[in-house]
């Protein structure tokens, strides 16, 4: 006898149909799995086989095959366990379907041998993508539940057990998980006690924090060991717009692909802060491998991707994030497929100004000979550089400063100003496809940053003395459109210029 | 006729008594197809066995699957293939095709049969 499943393939980000059928016939005993199946799908019949005589079903002697179709679409992962046992139910006659007239529902599961149901990777993404095909349900494990639930529109039926998921599809669907408040949930998650007040002292660099961040700029630490650049980075998603329910849904979606969802959490409420170690390979910062699978620069999408020691990366790697730096996403090409990954970061760099990382230090000597120190800068590339708006430096902190017993300003202030500086942005970009001043084109920068008569002055002098190029005099326009921005100011007067020339530092790094 | 055939075929005669007192009817015995051999093969109500006899002198050598291995398996396997392809009405009312194994301890009188079903499969 013949059966049919409706399941969910994942390619990337995005959710696939699959058809699992299967035939039963008497023929002499097999259990084959066809429809280009990995070896986690092979495995599958092992753990089917188990989890249905352990759930008190008979697995009667005959000849089973399985087809995962379309046959050409590579299938992975255990998440076929489920709709191959309903399959294989259906068609011995163990379990009906209960879903005639309202349209099938789809089912995906990894199975233990107990026949528990156990969570599998990118719900949301498979939640998604069935709600834009029009299907009418989703039968899952109960610990994927709550996220699937995100998706409204869709009707999610959680199941513990395979006896619970068997009796979910002769209902047709009968219990159905309560659909998820996306608001509540988001206000529920904020904070997480990291806050900008902890840090004393490092005001100049607190100040150029929040400038990139009003600008998405991405922006480039250079100070000795222990001046603190690392907690700064990590305030950083503290001094972000919160997430707004759109943005939590994708960056859900991408950890949840990823396999990085904490089991107790469905939505995913805070920017995220990946910092990747700089041993890292360049697959695993930009995303791909056989079956390709998000990078950092993907996890880090819409919050903050912060590599520390930025000349020790690879430089394969460093080479790799160019283009998601440039376009907010990373392709990734394949002999069959090509996926596309949404890669949206702010990059924060921090390095020491040399290898022993003393060099221009008050108290220490450094003791880096000077090609050593050449070889150190010259790691970073031009093309990669000049995606990066501010470079500043973080000395240590100052004993002054240090003792300083008044409380520094809390990450929530800062924040309300960054808010109101992007909102002058989106008026201000409105139509242009950026959605910040570090993503302004060139001929956008001309014709929307308004520099008043002293600025350009200044502008012209800088020009000429610093010797900018004509790109690098865009970014100081650019970041100081951002300063205005936060300034609440119309045009872009002398000051503004004057502040943004001071982060381009011309630290080690250009020596 | 040697030893070991003997005690083969006292133990196939063993186990056929077995199966036939447990309901089964017995279809065919010492199949030969080419170089091959199946045993027994036994039908009862919907359910058709090819059972493969194991005799152990003693039983502490282990169970009597653990005695067919992989390439036996696969040999059963295919020879049954071949038997039910030239004989498509063999199936008729059948639902479970099976692969058993019969062992038979010869070592104690009177010598004790234990019937493993669905042993194995076509996959191992």
């Amino acid at each position: 006898m013949l059966a049919r499943i409706a399941s969910e393939a994942l390619s990337g980000l995005e959710g696939h149909p699959v058809e699992v059928e299967a035939d039963v016939v008497a023929a002499a005993p097999a259990f084959s799995i066809v429809g280009l199946p990995d070896a986690a799908v092979q495995e599958s019949r092992e753990r089917v086989r188990a989890a249905i005589v352990n759930s008190a079903f008979k697995f009667p002697s005959r000849r089973i095959t399985v087809n995962l179709a379309p046959a050409d679409l590579r299938k992975q992962g255990p998440s076929f366990d489920l709709p191959i046992a309903l399959a294989f139910l259906v068609a011995t006659g163990q379990a009906t379907d209960g879903c005639d007239g309202r349209g099938p529902i789809a089912a995906v599961g990894e199975l233990g041998l107990d026949g528990s149901l156990r969570p599998v990777a990118g719900a949301l993404a498979l939640a998604q993508s069935l709600r834009r095909r029009g299907v009418r349900g989703l039968l899952l494990p109960a610990a994927n539940a709550a996220e699937a639930s995100l998706v409204p529109g869709l009707e999610v039926y959680p199941g513990r057990t395979l006896t619970e998921a068997v009796a979910q599809l002769a209902a047709g669907g009968g219990e159905v998980a309560a659909p998820a408040d996306l608001e509540a949930l988001l206000r529920g998650g904020e904070g997480d006690g990291a806050d900008l007040a902890d840090i004393a002292g490092q005001h100049g660099a607190k100040r150029a924090l929040e400038v990139a961040v009003a600008g998405a700029h991405n922006i480039l630490m250079t100070g000795p060991p222990g001046a603190g650049k690392t907690m700064l980075a990590r305030r950083l998603p503290g001094i972000m717009p919160p997430l707004t329910a759109a943005e939590a849904i994708e960056v859900t979606r991408i950890f949840s692909v990823a396999g990085l969802l904490p089991p107790e959490m469905p939505l995913v409420t805070r920017r995220p802060f990946r910092a990747p170690h700089h041993t890292i390979s360049s697959v695993g910062l930009v995303g791909g491998g056989g079956t390709p699978r998000p990078g950092e620069v993907s996890l880090a999408h819409l919050g903050v991707l912060f590599l520390d020691e930025f000349p020790e990366f690879r430089l394969s790697a460093l080479e790799a994030l160019r283009q998601p730096l440039e376009d907010g996403e990373i392709t990734i090409s394949r002999r069959l497929t090509s996926l596309t990954f949404p890669a949206r970061i702010m990059l924060v760099a921090a390095m020491n100004p040399c290898p022993c990382g003393y060099l221009g230090d008050r108290e220490h000597d450094c003791t880096c000979p000077a090609h050593r120190v050449r070889q150190y800068a010259a790691r970073l590339s031009g093309p990669l550089l000049d995606r990066i708006d501010l470079r500043i430096d973080v000395p240590r902190v100052a004993p002054r400063d240090r003792r300083d017993p008044s409380p520094a300003e809390a990450s929530a202030e800062v924040r309300a100003r960054v808010v109101l500086a992007r909102e002058a942005q989106l008026r201000r970009l409105r139509g242009t496809g950026a959605y910040a001043n570090a993503h302004m084109a060139p001929r956008d920068v001309r014709r929307l940053c308004v520099v008043d008569r002293d600025g350009i002055a200044l502008l012209d002098q800088a020009y000429d003395r610093l010797r900018l190029s004509a790109r690098a005099c865009d970014r100081v326009v650019k970041v100081a459109q951002t300063i205005a921005d936060l300034a609440g100011a119309q045009t872009i007067v002398v000051g503004h210029i004057a502040e943004s020339l001071s982060y381009r530092t011309r630290s080690a790094v250009e020596l | 006729m040697n030893a070991r055939q003997a005690l083969g075929r006292a133990a196939e005669d063993a186990a056929a008594h077995h199966l036939e007192e447990r309901g089964w009817r017995l279809l065919a015995r010492n199949v030969r197809i080419g170089r091959g051999e199946l045993d027994i093969i036994a039908r009862r109500g919907a359910v058709l066995a090819f059972v493969e006899v194991k005799a152990r002198r003693t039983s502490s050598c282990g169970a009597p699957e653990d005695a067919v291995d992989p390439r036996k398996r696969r040999q059963i396997a295919r020879l049954a293939e071949l038997w039910l392809g030239a004989r498509p009405w063999a199936l008729e009312g059948v639902t479970d095709v099976r692969f058993d194994i019969v062992s038979v301890d010869a070592g104690v009188v009177p010598s004790r049969v234990r019937h493993l079903p669905a042993a194995f499969t076509c996959d191992g």
